[in-house]
């Protein structure tokens, strides 16, 4: 039986909504997907463990990060040059989530969550600048475990400071940093709430409920209640990224409406992301934040810091070589040449190489 | 999107009920609506129910298509979920209307391990395998496969459930450890042209002593081949070879036509199957009086693997090659389901008296 169709096929309203599906994937930019292994040399890190949470880069450009699932991977990648390689590192017993991977001056330390306790892990760097092709050697890396950070407490966050000589990290209720060259952990204060870290240049703040305390690297003093956080739904913990080249902080609420922040010109509100929550985002050297927004089917979108303006970019997807949808993110990076590295927070997790739309000046 | 049921008396077919309507998801909606059951019909043969699991793909009304991943975040747009349906073939009665198998996705694939009282589904467009526990009409989401949507799902000895991903590997769920695992085997492909990217399973038939199944997958020039899931830590494959024709293998061969579907098991014991065949100038030159394609029906012999074309199915006007699904009757007939046409429809292969058998459908399939 044929149905009268009770739309217009060649209204604007139709002809847009058919270019709107054509767009429906990433429409700027190129995204590929990177295996969690030495393709052709290695097996993928197993299915279910693979779940990507944690990255960072170190001053080589190399990106070390860590997964979560059924069993926590913490590893290594290299993109440049004649590399190609993601290199698994080895296995935390007991351990089932990445909350954080810093790469210090002198090795990385991950965080990883054991039966909802969080310790600190070692690594030291590894030699990802080689040829990975033909004549090309790597030992086993060695991993130290450093012990419990806090007394049974899970670990939330970790971040380095700028000198990548100390980490500061948050428990569920405590303040603690790690000393990269030695390891030793301290524990530095209780925190009102669980709480998401920034870094700007001496100062780390961190979210109890509307407001900011703010923890003085230099002098070791945490100032309650330092800031206001502005007008917005602050019922969730709220991630933090920085732009590296200006040093400025962004962050977003739980509806998605982002701010910039600095402490001296305090809060910036800038457009709202298309979907709620923000996850994984990072800031390009032009000033560009990207991140994905939603839940379940996230999608990519992009915010000129300096306008406040927002685009959605669509559903994250990859088609050199394979296809691969990308659905969900855990953590992004900025990399060597300012391509963007998202970990993908999923069953069969990939690292995604985004390489933004070149601006036409 | 209704029901429809072969019905033997009349040699005509039956239309029960419209499940959109059942399932209070009308086509006026405004979302996406509710209109196929793609590979998710599974019986319970203790009581004689018949589980069903609708799919997506149809537009809201006022819309010229739908995508599920465009619309996802969309209250107003978005499908509203595969519904689940449990009807009583005893009795003709809808023994409850519908769960929500799967909010906001529909199901692929369904199947029943009936001893245990589970539904296991294969979600689309996000690719998860589903638990459905009909004691307690309660989900559980395993986690995501891969990408490209397997079309099936079967069952084991041991009630591990199987599929597979993306990159032509079995996918293994074993519920009594709760992994997904990933076998180092590749499945057949083509090694000329393919890495068995892309092959997955499209239609998988289980031999009659549940040893072994027979599947094929959905690729360019689909192979066929045998599994034996209950032997060793990873399964045994064998390459029984492609379906379809020879083919330049620089150009692609339209998807639309290359095809292999409809296994099934018949009274005689041999495997059954339809592969489609299209006029190639130098693989295939067929006539230009004869229509572009066909559906070719073939048997195979699981004792010495050898095949041989028994039928081909003639549609009165349309396609006649591409057939998803073929099932045996309890008289030992063939059915296949055959798509490209409006409307879909059925073939019926009336089967030679020696190739016949009383009850031939069972043991029956379990698995869509």
């Amino acid at each position: 039986m044929q149905t009268k169709k009770s739309f217009d096929p060649n209204s604007p309203e139709i002809k847009a909504y058919r270019d709107d599906l054509e767009n429906q994937f990433v429409r700027e930019g190129l995204m590929v997907t990177f295996p969690m292994c030495l393709p052709g040399m290695t097996t993928p890190i197993p299915h279910q463990e693979s779940r990507i949470t944690a990255l960072d880069v170190n001053c080589q450009g190399h990106i070390y990060g860590g997964t979560s699932g059924r069993q926590t991977h913490l590893f290594a990648a290299a993109f440049h040059g004649p590399t190609g390689i993601v290199m698994d590192a080895g296995t935390i017993p007991g351990a089932t989530a990445t909350a954080a991977v810093c790469c210090g001056e002198s090795r990385t330390i991950a965080f990883v969550n054991v039966s909802g306790r969080g310790r600190a892990v070692g690594m030291s760097h590894i030699d990802l600048a080689q040829d990975f092709i033909q004549e090309w050697g790597l030992k086993p890396p060695v991993l130290a475990d450093l012990g419990e950070c806090v007394a049974a407490e899970a670990v939330v966050c970790a971040v380095c400071t700028p000198s990548r000589k100390t980490i500061v990290g948050t428990s569920q209720r405590h303040l603690f940093t790690v000393d990269v060259e030695s390891g030793k952990i301290a524990v530095v204060a209780e925190i009102p709430a669980d709480s998401f870290l920034a870094v700007r240049g001496n100062s780390v703040f961190g979210a109890d409920g509307t407001r900011l305390w703010q923890y003085d690297l230099a002098s070791g003093k945490i100032r309650w209640a330092a800031v206001q956080l502005p007008q917005g739904d602050w019922s969730s913990p709220n991630r933090w990224v920085c732009d590296s080249r200006t040093g400025l902080l962004f962050t977003a609420d739980a509806s998605g409406r982002l701010f910039s922040f600095d402490e001296n010109e305090n809060f910036r509100c800038l457009g709202k992301a298309p979907l709620a929550p923000v996850g994984a985002v990072a800031v390009t050297a032009d000033g560009r934040l990207f991140g994905f927004c939603g839940s379940e089917i996230a999608n990519l979108f992009c915010c000129d810091t300096v306008s406040g303006k927002v685009t959605q970019l669509g559903v994250a997807i990859s088609v050199i070589e394979h296809r691969r949808y990308g659905y969900q993110f855990g953590a992004a990076v900025i990399g060597r040449d300012g391509e963007i590295v998202f970990g993908e927070d999923d069953n069969g997790g990939h690292l995604w190489l985004y390489f933004p739309k070149i601006l036409s000046t | 999107m209704k029901l429809v049921r072969y019905n033997e008396q009349r040699d005509k077919l039956d239309y029960l009920f419209d499940l959109a309507e059942k399932v209070e998801d009308p086509p006026d909606s405004g979302r996406a609506t509710q209109c196929k059951i793609h590979y998710s019909f599974v019986p319970s043969m203790h009581d004689g129910v018949l589980y069903m699991a609708t799919h997506l793909s149809a537009p809201p009304i006022d819309l010229p298509a739908y995508s599920p991943w465009y619309s996802w975040h969309d209250p107003q747009r978005c499908f509203r979920g595969s519904a689940l349906l449990a009807f009583d073939t005893r009795s003709d009665q809808v023994l409850w209307w519908w769960d929500t198998l799967i909010p906001k996705e529909s199901c692929r694939c369904l199947l029943h391990d009936e001893e245990r009282g589970l539904l296991y589904a294969m979600s689309y467009p996000r690719d998860h395998l589903i638990v459905y526990d009909l004691r307690t009409r309660q989900r559980r989401d395993i986690g995501r496969i891969s990408s490209i949507n397997p079309q099936a799902l079967f069952l084991d000895k041991q009630h591990r459930v199987w599929t597979s991903s993306d990159y032509g590997r079995l996918v293994r769920y074993s519920p009594d450890t709760d992994r997904l695992d990933i076998s180092p085997v590749l499945l057949p492909h083509n090694a000329d042209y393919q890495t068995g990217w892309h092959s997955v399973f499209y239609d998988i038939a289980p031999s009659p002593d549940r040893e072994c199944v027979y599947a094929s997958t959905w690729c360019p020039n689909p192979p066929l081949m045998r599994i034996w899931p209950n032997q060793g830590e990873w399964p045994r494959v064998e390459d029984l070879g492609p379906a379809t024709q020879a083919r330049d293998d620089s150009f692609p061969i339209s998807m639309y036509d290359d095809h292999c579907g409809g296994l099934t098991f018949a009274g005689d014991g041999k495997l059954y199957y339809v592969a489609s065949r299209w006029r190639d100038p130098e693989f295939n030159p067929m006539p230009r009086a004869e229509s572009e394609t066909r559906g070719v029906v073939w048997r195979l012999d699981p004792q010495t693997l050898k095949r041989e074309e028994v039928a081909e199915l003639k549609h009165p006007t349309g396609q006649a090659h591409y057939v998803s699904r073929g099932a045996v009757d309890h008289n030992g007939d063939l059915f296949f389901a055959n798509i490209g046409n409006q409307p879909s429809g059925i073939f019926k292969v009336t089967m030679p008296a020696e190739r016949k058998k009383a009850n031939a459908h069972l043991p029956i399939r379990m698995w869509g």
